[in-house]
């Protein structure tokens, strides 16, 4: 089983080159079951990522592309009134698929925006007083430029804390990029192969479930959280939100290890990606937040008794 | 070599360098003024770097150049100071050096440690409540200098907090060390001769203790265990004058010597005494001099306490602080020992010239009367009779002062009056002496007294077949001067105190309230902390323990290090329980404080699995291998879940793998 998971992230980082740690937090993200932000700069690598999970979990996809004219109704579907039945009929939008690609989500407008979160959070559209079931499992990969890109519409805080996850790809180094640009052109576009089936993803995700965390795990947990409420660096805290997710991601993350119980790296390893977008400075010149996450990491000790 | 400037804005240094200079301005007297120049310089150095108005600090040869010089002049001027003031003037010196110098850590640490140096000299030299205030509040600053280099970005009501809570902690271990601790005699010997002498002095002409009388200072404090004697009855012998030549009384030359001789002999006169007695402590003012104070018929049995054949104590060394003795003084004994031929010879000697119409009077009365009694007795009538007056101001006498003051003047202090007196009596074949000390004193409270110089008499005593008898030839003339001191005798002339300060200040209320509040405050901190002496600390003991046995003291001792070490077990064992109660992160602490003695220290926030990965750079295989074991249990023990069985397997593995651990670090 736990092949299966060292293969999937084989097979994907053959896609995306050099980021083995990003491609796994993504897998972990999917194990936990929590949707999946990806912020970059435009040609990193989003949808090749989101592609790429798709493919290696064997689950439909659909992308939308996210511009700021985009309605809620081409997300969702919409009800047709149908001649021949005198009735009407619910088309369904391209959110009604297992891995939804939201792209470039923060170029929308926040009407379109609060209805896919509403959408992720729910796992179901209501519309015109009916309601539609999402398909499950239903992830949404979301990917967002960085903010002080033109023409995009900040998502606010409430809705940043419904994924579970925030990754960032980064530039490869150089060797990563070389070896990118020396696959033959006739690799690229080829199609991964299913690793994790349903069954299997069922199973992993009963695994995540099952992992052990100890009362020194949970102090550490806690410890973190009540670090940044009190400290006077972070304008924004960690909600207890914020932990549980925590806790999930590094469960997921162990089960990514082949391990049933939670070691204080686990934590350390899925901190900056849960943590990272629901932090903010309460300093306003430190605009990108960047290593916030980190300075809260270096202030707790995880062994503290 | 341009060095860059570490002061600037630096708090730690600029407290360091105004606790220096104040520290300096303290001992004003001991040091050279150069040195204190010095200090300004270097203090002037260090603020404008402190400011940034100067962006370098001078650069090291300069310095090197400058202590050379500095250590030359030192060396020229360093011979007569005597090594106390030497060192002191040295290490003052070298201080304000490394101030102009200071950039490192290393550089500061030294100079905070010789700055707690200096403020223990300094207590050497300045010791009363004021000086002892401010140099605690020193010591305090020194440590908020340390807490503030220690934490520079610490606000300052923390730092205050922290340094007062370790004040608080370490004033009762004080306590107990002034209490408990042995007390030592001075190490060495202070110097003599610099600054002024103060009080009374070994030579008297009769004008000096006019102008003595005029000033306020302390002379002594009393503490009596009984009740004081009446007012006419303080007379405080200091010293005893034998040589007259004519204008001058002195401390005699032969009386000297033999005081010399006995003191190497290690011999003290020790009068016979009974009667009822007066006990009493006594804490002398430094003088600089050697003789102390004292009611006739003093016994001392302080080891630092001389006694000498003309009844007078003295100090073994001289006293440049405040001395405390105990004193016993038989008010009913006759002064009828001492060495009666050498008494006779010495007291009977007049010079050949000057003072013809004294000598000429004296011969008259000699002849008109057979006894001393009647003697005294004319010469006590021609006083009165003649209407003398007791003043302050006494005119100035520099030829045959004894014909001036009897027969012109008519008016003078007391030494005029004794030294008349005593020199009448020797040319009428009467053997006489001169007397200098104290006469009255002020109560506070019903115990214990202060007397100022202010109260500085002198009398005459003359040798009866009963022994030495003393008279005070003032009584004649100003009976109110015995009764109720000098102020009253002289008051008509307003000339008490002419020269203190603040003097017209006494007849307001408040004032001399508060006046007598300071007098009080200074007096229990002079009798209770720097007189706490052997004596006192035995007295405490006894009243603790009983009578003194060497099983007594040791188990007090003992007690009290239990005592103590119980309060620190208790305050300590709780958090000890609580980690032991953990072994695996007691196992683990231990071997990450190991490591940490070989430099190999877990970054504060690292997992154990992330450091024990580290570790492959950093140490030998062995010990990292027994690590990695040794992580991998707690790991297991802390994260998963285990049955006790297991816990107990791993629990043991671990101090296993400590030992194996220590073992093979050692053998790296």
């Amino acid at each position: 089983m736990q092949a299966q998971v060292q293969q999937a992230i084989g097979q994907i980082g053959k896609l995306i080159i050099g980021k083995q740690q990003e491609i796994r937090l993504a897998l972990t993200c999917m194990l936990a079951g929590g949707h999946l932000l990806i912020e970059d700069l435009p040609g990193m690598g989003k949808t090749t990522l989101s592609h790429a999970l798709a493919q290696v979990f064997g689950l439909n996809f659909s992308r939308i592309q996210f511009t700021s004219d985009l309605l809620p109704a081409d997300m969702l579907g919409v009800n047709i009134f149908d001649n021949q039945k005198q009735a009407f009929h619910f088309h369904p939008g391209p959110i009604f698929s297992q891995i939804v690609l939201a792209d470039e989500i923060n170029r929308a407008s926040p009407k379109t925006q609060s209805a896919l979160l509403e959408a992720m959070e729910e796992r179901q559209v209501s519309l015109d007083g009916q309601t539609h079931m999402l398909p499950s499992p239903f992830f949404v990969i979301g990917t967002q430029n960085p903010l002080h890109q033109a023409g995009t519409y900040p998502l606010p805080e409430s809705q940043l804390d419904r994924f579970l996850m925030r990754i960032q790809l980064g530039y490869p180094n150089w060797q990563a990029e070389k070896a990118m640009l020396q696959q033959p052109q006739s690799q690229r576009g080829q199609a991964l192969p299913t690793i994790i089936n349903d069954e299997l993803r069922l199973k992993l995700q009963q695994q995540v479930l099952e992992v052990h965390a100890s009362d020194a795990i949970l102090d550490y947990i806690l410890r973190l959280v009540t670090f940044s409420r009190e400290s006077e660096r972070f304008a924004n805290a960690l909600s207890p939100r914020a932990s549980k997710a925590l806790l999930l991601a590094a469960r997921a993350w162990a089960v990514t290890d082949h391990r049933d119980y939670l070691i204080p790296e686990d934590i350390q390893a899925v901190l900056p990606a849960v943590a990272e977008h629901r932090l903010r400075s309460s300093q306003a010149d430190s605009q990108t937040n960047s290593g916030l996450s980190l300075q809260l990491l270096e202030c707790v000790d995880p062994l503290a008794a | 070599m341009l060095r860059l400037n570490p002061s600037a804005h630096n708090n730690a240094h600029l407290l360091l360098t105004l606790i220096l200079m104040a520290l300096s301005l303290t001992l004003f007297e001991p040091l050279q003024l150069w040195v204190l120049l010095l200090v300004l310089c270097a203090v002037i150095i260090r603020v404008s770097l402190y400011l940034n108005w100067q962006k370098h600090q001078l650069s090291i040869r300069t310095l090197n150049l400058m202590a050379i010089l500095c250590a030359i002049v030192l060396a020229y001027f360093g011979w007569q100071l005597g090594l106390l003031l030497g060192m002191l003037n040295l290490l003052v010196m070298a201080s304000s050096l490394k101030l102009m110098l200071l950039a490192s850590r290393r550089d500061y640490f030294q100079l905070i440690g010789v700055q707690f140096f200096l403020l223990g000299a300094a207590l050497v030299f300045n010791q009363n409540i004021a000086f002892s205030l401010f140099y605690a509040l020193l010591c305090v600053l020194l440590l908020l200098s340390l807490a503030c280099h220690i934490n520079p970005s610490a606000r300052w009501p923390i730092l205050i907090k922290r340094v007062g809570k370790l004040c608080l902690q370490a004033l009762p271990i004080a306590v107990l060390m002034l209490l408990v601790l042995p007390k030592l005699g001075p190490l060495w010997q202070m110097p003599t001769g610099k600054g002024t002498q103060t009080g009374l002095s070994d030579k008297v002409s009769p004008g000096d203790l006019a102008q003595l009388a005029r000033t306020d200072d302390l002379a002594f404090r009393v503490t009596f265990e009984g009740n004081a004697p009446p007012m006419s009855q303080r007379y405080w012998r200091a010293l005893v004058m034998e040589d007259f030549d004519g204008s001058n009384w002195q401390v005699h030359p032969y009386r000297r010597k033999l005081q010399e001789r006995y003191k190497g002999a290690n011999q003290t006169f020790s009068p016979q005494v009974s009667g009822p007695a007066h006990s009493y402590q006594i804490i002398a003012e430094p003088t600089k001099q050697r003789w102390l104070f004292a009611l006739d018929v003093a016994t001392s049995q302080d080891s630092h306490v001389w006694q000498s054949h003309d009844y007078t104590l003295q100090s073994r060394i001289p006293l440049q602080s405040n001395l405390a003795y105990r004193v016993r003084s038989y008010y009913q004994t006759a002064l009828h020992e001492g060495i009666p031929n050498l008494d006779k010879r010495l007291n009977l000697q007049t010079p050949e010239q000057a003072n013809p119409r004294t000598r000429e009077w004296a011969s008259q009365l000699k002849a008109q009367n057979t006894s001393a009694e009647q003697i005294i007795q004319a010469i006590a009538k021609f006083m009165q009779q003649q209407e003398f007056r007791y003043t302050l101001k006494p005119g100035r006498m520099p030829v045959d002062p004894v014909d001036r003051f009897l027969f012109e003047e008519k008016a003078g202090f007391c030494s005029h009056y004794a030294s008349a007196t005593a020199y009448l009596l020797r040319l009428s074949g009467v053997p006489a002496r001169l007397v200098t000390g104290y006469l009255g004193g002020e109560m506070r409270g019903d115990r214990y007294m202060s007397v100022y110089q202010y109260d500085a008499h002198a009398w005459v005593e003359w040798l009866s077949d009963e022994g030495w008898q003393r008279l005070d030839p003032t009584a004649w003339v100003a009976p109110l001067r015995l009764q109720f001191g000098l102020e009253q005798a002289v008051e008509f002339e307003q000339s008490f105190l002419a020269d203190a300060p603040l003097a017209n200040l006494r007849n307001i209320e408040w004032f001399n309230n508060l006046r007598g509040l300071m007098a009080d405050m200074d007096y229990w901190w002079s009798r209770w902390v720097l007189g706490f002496d052997q004596q006192n600390q035995q007295d405490l003991l006894k009243a603790l323990l009983g009578e003194l046995k060497l099983w007594k003291l040791l188990l007090f001792s003992f007690t009290l290090v239990a005592v103590i070490a119980l309060l620190l077990a208790a305050y300590h064992i709780r958090p000890w329980l609580q980690a032991r109660q953990n072994l695996p992160h007691w196992y683990y602490q231990k071997a990450l404080k190991l490591l940490a003695r070989y430099d190999i220290q877990r970054p504060y926030w690292q997992g154990p699995q992330d450091f024990s990965m580290s570790l492959a750079t950093k140490s030998d295989k062995q010990s990292l291998q027994h690590f990695a074991i040794l992580t991998r249990c707690f790991t297991h023990l802390n994260y998963r879940p285990l049955t006790a069985q297991q816990k107990k397997r791993l629990v043991r593995q671990m101090r296993h793998q400590l030992r194996k651990l220590k073992r093979s670090l050692a053998k790296k």
